[in-house]
């Protein structure tokens, strides 16, 4: 296995009207031997294309690819020693389960019996030993999925790479092949690149996540960091679910003011906020750190705003329940006993200690240094 | 009302396919029921829709009078070649045009249509002139061959037919270590069946009847086709219409043949986009 390593690689298209737009922007990250990484962002943000240059499919307007020692930026992707899961699965539709496992290997000159070996391994790991001899339209979307992990791990390379694999199964599938593939990482202890759009998935399976929008990278970090400090609002708003809510407020004298409510700011808020004095500020409370005053689970109520309950959605381990305060709509994900009803004027309380707070020009998390987040 | 409405398109639509499907077999019919009537020996020169006397004798004249065998053999030599040949290069032209980079991609092929919208007619004389003057291939199997090797409407069909396949595919043999004509011969070509038998259809039948171009490059009659062998069966004032049925029945069952033979590809591939794969 090995590490691969993006130094300052920039990917540029130029479109019909010759227009260049810029796909990923001056990139720089390193994945470890052995990590397995996502990336993730929404539609456009250039993670796959960044998997892609990784492949080799898509060659890289500047700067440097290197997979473990090697600068990769002029190899042709047989010549990179890494294998690809595809979105569709890419299965060869005329071959055999079997021929398509074997395909590479084929192509690689390798001997018959090492060949028929390292088939009969990975078709006895993913399950799929009885359905060698049947072609791909025979097989349900999950086992295709599998052939196609199959196909991946016979080459047994240095660099897995997934784009967005599970993303054509049903709900129910998805949940099960996510965990057959953080398993399959444990048990290969392979370097594994990971692209979805889907920030569960990709919570649930990187050690390493890398948050991806326009192009730009904006947070390399554990699946915990970027939960508890976002560097920025789009990370804060893209990664959980329901996302982080913002609300507008005014600093002022230790305080912030906003539509409903105004308090003090515990010490360590104000201290860092000191700078802000007088202006607009961004304050961002994810949904299950806002509580009911029926149901405070010990948040004490210093830090409260009141507002009418909007829409109450009541999905059975939770509820969650709108409001608005000034323009924003928030949502807080509460105890599925609240009393809260459409309509009712209700208390809603903060937990400060899982406040964030943004600059409203440069969008950036403003650090709390004594904050426990 | 709905229901009755309904009915009422379904049957309009039967009624005008059965009259469509009537009007296209009667011809056919009458070529086949035709090619059975000896109206040349009792010189009535009349084809009924049922012959009174079944005759194999059109057939026997056909065959005995002229040099058909020989016609149907270059006909046969010259249209199985441009078969191969239309879709090997259509084929190879399509996949590039639809799923390789190259600079200047899209102008060649603008270029390549450009080309189509030009009349038959007009090119004639020049490629005549080219074949017969420059390459001086008058009366030969190459004169009849080269000028339609490849054909740009082929290629353009196949164009929009590889456009179809997943381009997925192509980049996971370029990972699995296959060579560029590897993903062709190995993995584009045998999805692309479907799509190469109508091409090879086509070809054929397209060839199998061409007329205009070897009537204007074949001089003798042993390198006729049988095509224009079949226009020149006359007699010094008549017609004998029974044998030009019998030939145009012999010439006919080729490309029946091989649209039977390929009919599961040819329905494939007509229907091919109209689905959601």
């Amino acid at each position: 296995m090995a590490r691969v390593v993006f130094k300052n690689v920039e990917k540029e298209f130029v479109d019909g009207n010759k227009e260049t737009f810029i796909a990923v922007k001056e990139s720089n990250f390193t994945i470890e031997d052995k990590e397995f990484v996502v990336f993730v962002g929404p539609s456009g943000c250039g993670k796959t294309t960044s998997l892609r240059m990784i492949a080799g499919l898509e060659k890289q307007t500047r700067g440097d690819i290197m997979i473990g020692d090697r600068v990769v930026n002029k190899l042709h992707p047989k010549d990179r020693d890494i294998a690809m899961v595809f979105q569709d699965y890419a299965l060869y539709p005329h071959m055999t389960i079997r021929e398509n496992l074997s395909f590479g290997l084929k192509n690689l000159k390798q001997p018959k019996d090492v060949i028929a070996k390292k088939v009969k391994d990975a078709s006895e790991v993913l399950g799929l030993d009885h359905l060698l001899d049947r072609k791909p339209k025979e097989l349900s979307g999950g086992q295709r999925q599998r052939v196609a992990v199959g196909r991946a791990i016979v080459r047994d390379p240095q660099v897995f790479l997934f784009d967005e694999p599970l993303s054509n199964l049903d709900a129910k599938l998805r949940v099960q092949m996510r965990v057959e593939l953080a398993e399959l990482h444990k048990r290969l202890e392979a370097t594994i690149v990971y692209v979805t759009h889907d920030q569960i998935e990709a919570m649930t399976l990187g050690q390493r996540i890398v948050v991806m929008n326009k192009g730009q990278i904006q947070q390399v970090a554990s699946p915990t960091d970027l939960y508890q400090k976002p560097e920025n609002m789009f990370v804060a708003g893209f990664i959980g679910s329901p996302p982080m809510n913002f609300i507008d407020v005014i600093y002022e004298h230790g305080k912030v003011t906003m539509e409903g409510a105004q308090f003090e700011l515990p010490e360590h808020c104000a201290h860092a906020l000191r700078a802000y004095e007088g202006k607009k500020l961004v304050l961002g409370i994810r949904p299950e750190h806002l509580f009911g005053e029926d149901i405070t689970m010990g948040v004490p109520d210093t830090y409260a705003l009141t507002s009418t309950v909007q829409v109450v959605e009541q999905l059975g381990s939770e509820n969650l329940v709108y409001f608005r305060v000034g323009e924003r709509m928030v949502t807080a994900k509460l105890h599925p006993d609240s009393d809260a009803r459409v309509g009712q004027m209700k208390k809603f309380l903060l937990d400060m200690s899982k406040v964030h707070f943004f600059d409203v020009e440069t969008e950036k998390r403003i650090p709390m240094k004594f904050m426990s987040a | 009302m709905q229901s009755k409405g309904k009915i009422a398109v379904l049957g309009v639509s039967i009624t005008m396919l059965v009259m469509w499907g009537i009007i296209t077999i009667i011809p056919l019919y009458w070529m086949i029921i035709g090619s059975f009537q000896d109206s040349y020996a009792d010189a009535s020169m009349k084809i009924s829709m049922w012959p009174e006397v079944w005759s194999f004798e059109p057939f026997s004249r056909f065959f005995d009078k002229t040099m058909a065998w020989r016609w149907l053999l270059n006909s046969l030599i010259v249209s199985s070649i441009l078969t191969v040949t239309n879709v090997f290069f259509a084929s190879l032209a399509g996949y590039a045009f639809a799923k390789l980079h190259f600079p200047g991609r899209n102008a060649i092929f603008w270029i390549l249509l450009m080309t189509m919208m030009i009349p038959t007619q007009v090119t004639l004389i020049p490629l005549y002139i080219l074949v017969i003057d420059v390459f001086n291939l008058k009366d030969s199997y190459m004169g009849l061959i080269l000028p339609s090797i490849v054909s740009v409407g082929n290629i353009f069909l196949m164009k929009q037919y590889m456009s179809t396949l997943p381009t997925s595919l192509i980049h996971a043999a370029r990972i699995d270590a296959c060579s560029e004509f590897g993903i062709f011969y190995k993995i584009i070509l045998p999805m692309a069946k479907p799509g190469l038998s109508v091409l090879a259809i086509f070809s054929f039948v397209f060839h199998w009847n061409d007329f205009f171009w070897p009537l204007l490059v074949t001089e003798s009659e042993a390198m006729r086709t049988i095509q224009v062998g079949l226009a020149g069966f006359k007699f010094a004032d008549t017609t004998d219409f029974g044998a030009i049925m019998a030939g145009a029945t012999v010439a006919s069952l080729p490309m029946i043949i091989l649209f039977f033979a390929l009919q599961r590809y040819f329905l494939q591939g007509i229907t091919i986009g109209a689905v959601k794969g």
